[in-house]
């Protein structure tokens, strides 16, 4: 079935063909229309769920860590403010082990105050244990969300979905909905192995001896290592069974590229088409699309990346004192290369607080990677008003 | 599961997640108890305050529940006058009704009529004790000797209720109007009494038709409840005319459908129940009819939703004035004389004393007037060594029992209290009195209780024990009444009961101060899961393992309605 929805009504739509059992949100710009969509949905009948409506975030986000305590797949969403009051409780549903999966529209943190796209609020999460998948149009939101219960329950972590705020959430695009019977098929009901249960009663989350808390860690980052090979599968499976993949990341036209822009987000469909028209032009220029940003596919990432001349990572953040996100974490992974395989790597920060990124600015960032000494490769501010 | 500590010698043997894989019953947290919770049902502020004894939160939840006959059956326990109470009781329990808090008091007394009415033309079977051999004589069919005759009769022993009137009810009958309790209700519940095998004899004063002694002589005990027959005279220049009339005396001829012998344009004296009473009957007769009172409208004595109702239906008050002399011309009154007044210092009755202001007389036009300025007893029924030892009453304590041998007394003949409910109270109490002297035993000193709260032992929840997360702020229900417009023109009743939706909605509203329903809460927030429910037991709905409370208190705090208290450990 097509239907012409927004980003936001995608991600609601997701929940209801995942069949999350308790939504459990609190309504911030440009979040709250996903929210609204999943109450309509759930008022409706449309999905057997309970809708929780809690006083703040951080309520939102203990309930669903409740419920899916208690063995229900659960749903919610957020955005900027709001993710940073959920905080610790990220860590609590990571820690905790429990396949919560959520929205989170990006959108600048204030002050000063801005409800545009940035991605500074979803980045910031990044240490908390969750998978993190950034997404670049409504059908891959709906897709996404999908996908994300089927490897959130695999390796027991909890997944967030990423879409820029209005680019996506609120701009209508033609979206395929799964049938019903399909998507049970891909996604079957929620099994836990332990839960709240008062046949195999349990404590949760009481105290951790020193003997026992390192190992309690390094299987979070087994799980993380599994959920490499879970994500890989679990698109693969749907593209199998629905027509559609995306990769946890994207090469596009990059084959015998010299120098490669690397995006996140809607950034990333705008630099499509700079790319066609540069290699048009006769520029040897690729674009890698990252989808995922934990676990960090470093394999991926090494083989796309090595032996190309030159790398330039669109920020669209800022991790002030230090740089880009993004391109931090491939000059990390990228640094125990080989030096003859391992390409210089640019910084250029972004569109922050929601400003365009048009094409004009992509096209010059691509002929600034060819030309810029590599000793000025660090934070390169891109549309600055000087 | 293991009750033993579990050593892991690898991550691989690691649980998922951070859940204890050994029982946690090992860690016995009673340990670190300084007070424990008790579960403790306790008598609700609106019982407490029922002047008649009433369980009202037990018939108001039965009612939520739907369980009507069994509201009524513990309605009997304590008042065979629901149906009146329910219409013409002041409702002191509305007053102190925690609900007030939150969207309004219960509407207790509709409640209770609901119930009685539900049953008025067939009441459920009611059995009187087994007879004790023993015969009470009860003076006056009034709230107070009905009531102490119907309980006698539960308790076992015989009883003679004997009346002045050709009707029986005393104030009941002759002293309400119609429209704010229809005969046919007390009627019905007067039935109801004979049925349980109360003997009434009207048409018979102690006193004229048969002596005082005679009832001592052949009786077991005599109950003396004659109430209020004699009104207070107006005590200005020329009272003594046939057009200044005694306001009770206006009503009983109303009430017996007798021409009320007053003029068209009446002046009532006073501010009591009997002025509003006396005034709004004969608004209803047609006559234009006011109003005067020497104090304030805060002073009245009067049921203030009586004195509200008066003047909805256009009868004028004037307040600070008084009656000094009645004019007459040609010996016909042609109007009286007044003084206006102003309030001094409090009195006896902590209520500012009016002080005339001099040379501020003025004529109020009127051809008759009524007096309404207090009524007090007649005690020339006793015989002489004992009215020697009276005053203005026979002296009684609370459960009726007098300094003279055999005989008890209650209702206003003893503590002038005025209301129909407190004289149903003072009769039962003396009933059980008499009952205790019959049996040689003594009183309890929770003898005024409903049987059902007597093994209670804390009393009036205040407000700030009910847990309002648990009760929605909804409003107070009111049953629909008569328009003025229609109400002045007849003695139909003005107030209309409460439908069954009505009666549902109101009654759930209850908050059950002090009563347990079983919500589960204290079982369900327990953290230790330390309260267990416990079955097969009527007394006992659940049980503290006190080896695991650890005092932490979440069961009181989430206890709706303060049925859990918190002791400290000693």
């Amino acid at each position: 079935m097509q239907k012409v929805l927004t980003g936001n009504q995608s991600a609601a739509w997701g929940a209801m063909c995942a069949k999350a059992q308790v939504v459990s949100a609190y309504p911030i710009t440009p979040q709250t229309t996903i929210i609204e969509e999943l109450a309509d949905i759930v008022a409706k009948g449309l999905l057997d769920a309970k809708f929780i409506k809690v006083e703040s975030e951080h309520s939102a986000m203990a309930g669903c860590i409740g419920a899916q305590a208690a063995g229900a797949r659960t749903f919610t969403a957020t955005s900027s403010q709001g993710l940073a009051l959920m905080h610790e409780l990220l860590h609590w549903a990571a820690l905790a082990r429990l396949p919560v999966v959520m929205a989170n529209v990006n959108r600048a943190m204030a002050p000063g105050w801005s409800i545009w796209t940035d991605q500074n609020d979803s980045l910031a999460q990044r240490d908390t244990g969750w998978l993190q998948f950034y997404c670049e149009s409504n059908q891959e939101v709906l897709d996404t969300t999908i996908q994300a219960y089927k490897i959130a329950e695999a390796v027991n972590l909890p997944v967030m979905l990423i879409l820029d705020a209005f680019f996506l959430s609120h701009t209508y695009e033609a979206v395929d909905i799964p049938g019903q019977e399909a998507t049970s098929k891909y996604l079957p009901p929620y099994k836990p192995s332990i839960y709240l249960n008062v046949d195999d009663p349990h404590a949760f989350g009481g105290i951790v001896p020193q003997d026992i808390y390192m190992e309690f860690r390094y299987k979070m980052q087994l799980a993380m290592d599994e959920a490499l090979i879970a994500a890989d599968k679990a698109d693969d499976d749907f593209k199998a069974m629905f027509g559609r993949g995306y990769g946890v990341v994207e090469e596009y036209r990059l084959d015998g590229a010299d120098y490669v822009l690397v995006t996140s987000g809607t950034v990333t469909s705008t630099t499509r088409t700079v790319i066609d028209d540069l290699q048009e032009k006769g520029h040897s220029v690729g674009l890698l699309k990252m989808k995922m940003l934990r676990p960090f596919p470093a394999e991926k990432v090494r083989k796309i990346l090595s032996g190309r001349k030159r790398v330039a990572v669109l920020d669209r953040n800022i991790s002030v004192g230090m740089g880009g996100v993004w391109s931090q974490e491939i000059r990390s992974v990228m640094y125990h290369l080989p030096e003859d395989q391992r390409p210089p790597i640019y910084d250029y920060i972004v569109g922050l607080g929601g400003r365009d990124v048009t094409p004009e600015f992509i096209e010059e960032i691509a002929l600034d990677l060819e030309k810029r000494p590599v000793k000025d490769c660090d934070q390169v501010w891109i549309g600055l008003k000087e | 599961m293991s009750q033993k500590p579990i050593i892991y010698k690898s991550w691989r043997e690691l649980p998922l997640m951070t859940a204890s894989m050994g029982d946690t019953t090992v860690n016995k947290t009673g340990s670190w108890r300084n007070v424990e919770p008790h579960h403790v049902e306790q008598v609700a502020p609106c019982s407490l305050r029922c002047p008649a004894g009433n369980d009202v939160v037990g018939f108001v939840t039965l009612a939520a529940a739907g369980k009507l006959e069994e509201a009524w059956h513990l309605l009997a326990e304590t008042t065979p006058f629901p149906g009146t109470c329910g219409r013409v009781c002041p409702h002191p329990c509305e007053t102190e009704c925690n609900r007030d808090h939150l969207g309004g008091a219960i509407n207790i007394h509709s409640v209770e009529r609901y119930i009685a009415d539900y049953f008025m033309d067939k009441p459920p079977e009611q059995k009187p004790g087994t007879f004790s051999g023993k015969h009470v004589a009860v003076i006056g069919s009034g709230p107070a000797g009905l009531s102490c005759a119907y309980h006698l009769k539960r308790f076992g022993h015989a009883a003679t209720v004997f009346e002045a009137h050709s009707k029986a009810g005393g104030m009941l009958r002759v002293g309400i109007p119609d429209y704010r309790l229809p005969p046919e209700v007390l009627d019905a519940e007067i039935r109801r009494i004979i049925d349980l095998g109360v003997e009434i004899i009207t048409g018979s004063r102690v006193g004229k038709d048969v002596s005082f002694d005679q009832l001592v002589h052949k009786f077991d005990a005599v109950f003396a409840a004659v109430g209020f027959t004699n009104s207070r005279p107006l005590g200005a220049e020329g009272d003594d005319g046939d057009d200044v009339v005694p306001g009770i005396e206006v009503l009983r001829k109303i009430n017996l459908g007798m021409d009320d012998g007053v003029g068209n344009k009446p002046l009532v004296v006073g501010g009591g129940n009997t002025a509003m009473d006396v005034a709004r009957s004969l608004l209803r007769k047609g006559k234009d009819v006011s109003v005067i009172y020497r104090r304030t409208r805060y002073e009245m004595p009067a049921i203030a939703e009586e004195i509200d109702e008066l003047l909805a239906e256009g009868i004028e008050i004037t307040f600070l004035a008084t009656p000094v002399e009645v004019l007459r011309e040609n010996g016909k009154m042609t109007g009286v004389k007044c003084i206006r007044m102003k309030l001094g210092e409090p009195d006896a009755s902590g209520r500012r004393r009016p002080v005339p202001i001099e040379g501020s007389e003025y004529v109020i036009e009127a051809d008759c007037v009524i007096t309404a300025i207090g009524e007090t007893t007649d005690l020339e029924f006793l015989p002489d060594d004992i009215r020697a030892k009276t005053s203005w009453n026979i002296p009684a304590d609370e459960l009726g029992r007098t300094a003279f041998d055999k005989l008890y007394a209650g209702g206003d003949v003893a503590d002038g209290a005025g209301t129909v409910t407190a004289a149903i109270g003072y009769g039962r109490r003396a009933a059980i009195a008499i009952d205790a002297a019959f049996r040689g035993k003594p009183v309890a000193d929770n003898a005024a209780m409903s049987p059902s709260l007597r093994e209670r032992t804390g009393y009036a929840i205040p407000f700030e024990e009910i847990n309002t997360a648990y009760f929605e702020d909804l409003p107070r229900s009111e049953p629909g009444s008569l328009k003025v417009s229609e109400r002045i023109k007849t003695l139909d009743e003005v107030h209309q009961g409460f439908s069954e939706a009505d009666l549902e909605k109101e009654a759930k509203r209850c908050f059950s101060c002090g009563t347990c329903p079983a919500c589960d809460n204290c079982y369900i927030f327990c953290p230790d899961a330390a309260i267990s429910k416990v079955k097969d037991d009527k007394n006992k709905l659940y049980l503290v393992d006190i080896e695991y409370c650890k005092g932490c208190g979440i069961c009181a705090a989430e206890c709706p309605r303060g049925c859990i208290v918190m002791k400290a450990v000693r």
